[in-house]
């Protein structure tokens, strides 16, 4: 369970709306795709191990590149960067990308601060 | 960062905006505006506080359209430009802000900027300013703002330049509920 929803078990429409949000958005890209960004991702915070590459296509591992980007870099990111990863992944696909990357950031911040453990009292 | 859009709008005629963006995936789209209706709909947490936290946000990514958007309820509960200017790095000292909206703001700081600024006493601040219901709204609003004004400003919808905006506040859709 992610910190966000864990902190929102006292409220479950919203906590049912969040999930229904990130599920929404990581079924519109492969689940690999989905799980490497978040390890990715959690990898640049520091909370996991990154995710083992050798054997990944070019596509994924420009994505993962991109997506490491996201935490500390976004303001960095070029048209360049991006215009790879909407080759790999096509328009839809790159926002659906784009969302998730930028939700498993703040997931991972979300973590950080202990967000359920303030939200539990 | 990029004033040029990276995706295309998917609604024939519009220019490429967050809403029309957004369309290449209809449901992410439809299940965020629920989401985002009901959040701030939610008369958990006020609207002004959500309001305080998402201006820090906007500042902090550099997000330039969210920080030209005010959203009417928060201005109708008394944030006006003079609190907004407020938020600013230094807000510590401000006379506008509230107790309760420096504990926010510092928490905010902790999630979108450094989680190491969440201090005992920072920590003990917010929980004795807000309740564990509210920690948890306030919580779930930080991290969509963020991470909206991230994926806003990766697929260069940034505007090159932009009015402040007074907005309808986000509403649950009927359809949804």
């Amino acid at each position: 369970m992610s910190a966000v929803h864990a902190a929102l078990a006292g409220d479950p429409v919203l906590a049912a709306h969040y999930a229904d949000f990130r599920a929404k958005a990581e079924a519109a890209l492969d689940p690999a795709l989905v799980a490497l960004i978040g390890e990715a991702v959690a990898a640049v915070h520091g909370i996991e191990a990154a995710p083992d590459e050798s054997a990944l296509d070019e596509g994924t591992r420009t994505a993962l590149a991109y997506a490491r980007r996201m935490p500390f870099e976004h303001t960095a990111i070029t048209d360049a960067e991006a215009a790879a990863v909407v080759a790999h992944l096509g328009e839809p696909g790159f926002v659906a990308f784009s969302v998730v990357t930028a939700l498993a950031d703040a997931e991972c911040r979300a973590a950080l601060v202990d967000l359920p453990g303030l939200a539990a009292g | 960062m990029s004033s040029i859009p990276r995706v295309s709008s998917a609604i024939p005629g519009e220019p490429a905006h967050f809403g029309s963006v957004l369309a290449h995936q209809p449901a992410i789209a439809e299940s965020f505006f629920a989401l985002y209706g009901r959040f701030w709909q939610s008369e958990v947490l006020a609207a002004r506080i959500k309001e305080v936290a998402r201006m820090r946000n906007a500042r902090v990514t550099e997000c330039g359209f969210c920080r030209n958007v005010r959203f009417d309820k928060a201005v109708a509960e008394g944030l006006g430009e003079a609190v907004v200017d407020d938020i600013t790095d230094g807000y510590e000292t401000s006379a506008r802000l509230s107790d309760t909206e420096k504990a926010v703001l510092k928490f905010t700081d902790a999630l979108i900027h450094d989680p190491e600024l969440l201090t005992g006493d920072a920590r003990a601040a917010l929980q004795r300013h807000l309740t564990p219901a509210q920690i948890a709204e306030l919580g779930l609003g930080v991290t969509l703002f963020l991470a909206l004004a991230k994926a806003l400003i990766t697929m260069g919808l940034e505007p090159e330049a932009m009015d402040r905006t007074v907005l309808p506040t986000p509403a649950v859709l009927e359809a949804a509920e």
